[in-house]
């Protein structure tokens, strides 16, 4: 420890009240930062996670073009004029045809984790007089759980029911109470060809999207392909789930590479949910970097006190041989050191705070305690901030002290 | 030999009016020589003592110390020529009090990293002896009284062996004994380790026991 370091701790270890309250709003302002942010992210992520239980990372399937090739070309004679009437955009095929082909190529993609073939249609559900409109999925349920995780939302029954009873349905909980059945219940499905089928519950969905709890209605994809009188490769949509969702755009990109359908990746009409995630971190950083700016502004108003309490003795020191650059570094060496300390107990602190928040209880949709996200990246940036905070804040009052002319000072 | 020469020194101050404090003062202080700047109040004397002392730059004129120039050096090479060269003794003590004696006077020692650490509190303790406040060393400075705290600041003036004392009425917030006591060791150290002492006072009874009198009326060398 060279003689400016011993200075500045002596000076500062010897006012501690004064030392522990610079070092409080230092703590202050880091432990709300990591609170913030962490909580922010918790929300994120449940957020997209909600998101993704009904919603595939990629989706494939079969578009009727928006473009029409028009069946005549122009006349030649430019006198004459072409007329085609009640011109139909007709879709000559429906779903996918070579699923399994495709299904096979796409899990060979590394970026790749899930794909799972569907059928889906609308369809009627009846028990006794209510009914109510519903999307019948077909689905295959080892790939859709891969995919969606579905097994995890069961409020009853299980999943993997559907392989083994081919009359076996799970319905959304909002639809369930819809039309007021509950498990073991009969419900008759109609499609659009008026075929009806009989059910069996054997399970009841609940994934906390609501638009999808209150339409959904999943079969094993076998029954669903029998009921709509499919061959046996047969599906309306393949979806599929890739290890960084932020990514799934150029994924995309390189997927509609392999085919001719339609390639969606999920930003493609949400990117209300994008903004809204960048929005709250916009958010979050912007007030919890206010905070820290305040907690800088703490230290700056102790320093620049303790420079004026401290005049004549900068004066003694410069007039014994210490030049501006020693009175700089003696000051701020303190507050480097409140920053420090300060910056440390406030990761401790903001760590508890996260926990506290962890174990509050929020029983809203799936949730059970308030949303959280446990990120290193959260606390360095934090201490990062916090450090560059307490430099800046200690270096202005330091420069003032380094400025003071001893013979001001000294001659009184 | 000549440890201090001031050749055609002017200095004005511009706020709150132009006013020209010093008018062309020459003189020079031989090694070893003990004088005393005296003048009435506004004559300029603790002006010329300042401007001796490096921290005032803004004069026309030249100061040699021991054979080199000093004016026109930069704030750092003035910084590191004080702490070398230069021992202060204000008419307060300044010391600072959040610090035990031993360690004020070891400061300047520690900054100029001439001797380790063990040999400089040696030469601390020895000078605290010399100055009868030993037992003090280790309480804090704020914490002892006037007189002992004028000594120590002595002490811490003496710590690097400085060629020259430098001292704005050292004695002038001390009571007579003790004032006779800090005299006493300016006194030996200008006889017997050939240290120049430089001291404004306007006490007469101190200035008569000086080598010398340098005395100013209005910026003007008189004697």
């Amino acid at each position: 420890m060279n003689v400016n370091q011993k200075i500045a701790t002596t000076l500062l270890t010897y006012r501690l009240r004064q030392l522990l309250v610079a070092v409080l709003s230092v703590t202050f302002g880091i432990s709300m930062y990591v609170a913030m942010n962490s909580f922010m992210a918790g929300v994120n992520n449940i957020q997209t996670e909600i998101t993704f239980t009904s919603m595939p990372h990629i989706k494939i399937y079969n578009e009727l073009s928006a473009e029409i090739t028009p069946i005549l070309s122009g006349p030649e004679d430019p006198g004459a004029i072409l007329m085609v009437n009640n011109q139909r955009n007709i879709r000559y095929t429906e779903g996918i045809k070579n699923a399994d082909a495709i299904k096979k190529e796409l899990s060979q993609m590394t970026p790749v984790v899930g794909v799972a073939a569907q059928v889906n249609q609308n369809v009627f559900i009846r028990n006794g007089v209510s009914k109510a409109s519903a999307t019948l999925s077909g689905i295959e349920t080892l790939n859709e759980n891969q995919v969606f995780n579905s097994s995890e939302y069961m409020v009853e029954g299980d999943l993997y029911e559907l392989d083994r009873r081919s009359n076996g349905i799970i319905l959304g909980t909002g639809l369930a109470q819809n039309i007021g059945v509950g498990m073991g219940a009969t419900v008759y499905v109609s499609n659009s060809e008026g075929m009806s089928k009989a059910f069996k519950v054997i399970g009841l969905i609940e994934t906390g999207a609501n638009a999808a709890d209150r339409s959904r209605a999943l079969v094993s994809i076998q029954t669903a392909r029998q009921f709509f009188s499919k061959n046996r490769s047969y599906a309306t949509d393949i979806m599929v789930s890739v290890r960084d969702y932020a990514k799934a755009a150029s994924i995309a990109g390189d997927i509609s590479g392999l085919t001719n359908y339609k390639v969606e990746a999920w930003q493609e009409g949400n990117s209300q949910l994008d903004a809204a995630n960048l929005l709250r971190d916009i958010l979050a950083i912007s007030v919890s970097l206010t905070i820290m700016v305040v907690a800088g502004f703490g230290i700056y108003n102790i320093m620049n006190m303790t420079v004026n309490e401290k005049i004549r003795e900068i004066a003694i020191l410069k007039a014994m041989g210490f030049n501006g650059g020693d009175v700089i570094e003696i000051f701020l060496t303190q507050s480097v050191v409140i920053g420090f300390i300060g910056g440390l107990i406030g990761l401790v602190f903001g760590n508890i705070i996260i926990r506290i928040i962890d174990n509050i209880p929020f029983n809203i949709a799936t949730l059970s305690t308030l949303p959280v996200d446990y990120r290193t990246s959260d606390y360095l940036l934090a201490f990062c901030f916090g450090m560059i905070i307490t430099f800046l804040a200690g270096y202005l009052p330091a420069r003032k002290a380094s400025r003071i002319d001893p013979v001001e000072i000294l001659r009184g | 030999m000549t440890a201090l020469s001031v050749k055609q020194i002017n200095k004005y101050f511009y706020k709150p009016v132009d006013f020209h404090v010093l008018k062309d003062i020459s003189f020079e202080v031989e090694k070893g020589e003990f004088v005393a700047i005296m003048g009435k109040s506004g004559s300029g004397k603790s002006t010329l003592l300042y401007l001796l002392s490096t921290m005032d730059t803004d004069y026309e004129g030249s100061i040699c110390m021991n054979g080199s120039t000093i004016t026109g050096l930069k704030p750092d090479q003035l910084a590191r020529y004080r702490n070398e060269h230069i021992g202060f003794v204000f008419q307060f003590h300044y010391l600072l009090p959040e610090f035990t004696v031993l360690d004020n006077v070891m400061l300047p020692a520690l900054k100029l990293k001439k001797k380790s650490k063990e040999e400089i509190e040696h030469e601390a303790i020895r000078l605290l002896n010399l100055l009868d406040i030993k037992d003090q060393a280790p309480k804090v400075a704020s914490k002892i009284s006037g007189g002992q705290q004028q000594r120590v600041a002595l002490a811490r003036a003496l710590i690097n062996s400085p060629d020259i004392v430098m001292g704005d009425e050292p004695t002038g917030n001390l009571d007579s004994q003790n004032s006779q006591i800090v005299f006493d060791i300016l006194r030996e150290l200008a006889r017997d380790e050939g240290q120049t002492i430089i001291a404004v006072t306007h006490d007469d009874e101190f200035a008569a026991k000086c080598d010398r009198i340098i005395e100013l009326e209005d910026g003007e060398l008189v004697s």
